[in-house]
């Protein structure tokens, strides 16, 4: 089975962002594991999440994010998340994931308001 | 819609069969006029739907099958999932509510969030369950209930 998972890095001043692609599951979600181990093995404090509109979501990436969430509260890491549809906006509500990690309109406010953070 | 529309579609016990699934939904209810947040709310329960079907109904066995029948109504839209594997549990009577914070401290595991989501995206929602197998009947409007 082809990688349907598509994970990058990047910095933008000292928030660590990490952009997702394709599938966010349990069967392809290790390649998102691996990019927030990364990022956190350099140091970061302020992990922003950015989904590409197209991302398909399923209840198992919902469990993997949970996974990511449940370590960045661990080691005092401020997570936000952008590039999510209307729909997983609602979803991701739903579910109380909006509680540990904020979604903004865009990256440009995620960053801002990661400003307002030592 | 005037009249009752069936649709029906067969998908194998595998990886991602549930997208084929989701956007055989999603297509019937473009077709319907569903709006576009309703048909959403609908991709993402057929998945689920399908997921658990094939995951703990037909135990990712390929060589069983999971039905998907589309059933078009007067105000809405009813599915019904359904798998043929021996290993149908028990009707989950009473779902309860996944608790994030108890996933979030590590105290449970964080899988379990299907039916949850099936129950709070679609409008009516039951579980039929027997020998030959498991049903999941969901119904869902063109206009989501106040």
């Amino acid at each position: 089975m082809s990688q349907t998972q598509e994970v990058s890095t990047r910095l933008k001043g000292d928030v660590s962002m990490i952009d997702i692609r394709g599938e966010v599951t349990a069967v392809s979600g290790a390649p998102m594991e691996q990019a927030y181990q990364g990022v956190s093995a350099a140091g970061a404090r302020k992990i922003l999440l950015v989904f590409s509109t197209d991302c398909y979501i399923n209840s198992g990436g919902i469990a993997v994010l949970i996974g990511i969430l449940a370590e960045c509260k661990k080691k005092g890491q401020v997570v936000r998340m952008t590039g999510l549809t209307p729909h997983f906006q609602k979803v991701f509500a739903m579910v109380g994931l909006t509680r540990y990690a904020a979604i903004d309109a865009s990256e440009d406010d995620a960053v801002a308001r990661f400003s307002h953070i030592a | 819609m005037s009249e009752e529309q069936k649709f029906e579609l067969h998908v194998p016990s595998t990886l991602r069969s549930e997208k084929v699934a989701m956007d055989f939904a999603a297509t019937v209810a473009r077709t319907l006029q569903f709006p576009a947040d309703r048909i959403e709310d609908l991709k993402t329960a057929v998945a689920e739907a399908c997921m658990n079907a094939i995951e703990h109904g037909n135990k990712s066995d390929a060589s069983t099958r999971v039905g998907i029948r589309l059933t078009a109504v007067a105000n809405g839209l009813h599915i019904a999932v359904h798998d043929h594997g021996p290993g149908a549990g028990p009707v989950p009577v009473t779902v309860p509510t996944p608790d994030i914070e108890s996933r979030i401290a590590g105290k449970v595991e964080g899988r379990g969030w299907g039916i949850f989501l099936i129950k709070n995206l679609m409008d009516e929602v039951s579980f039929e369950s027997n020998e030959k197998g498991s049903v999941v009947k969901m119904m869902i409007y063109l206009d989501k209930p106040q």
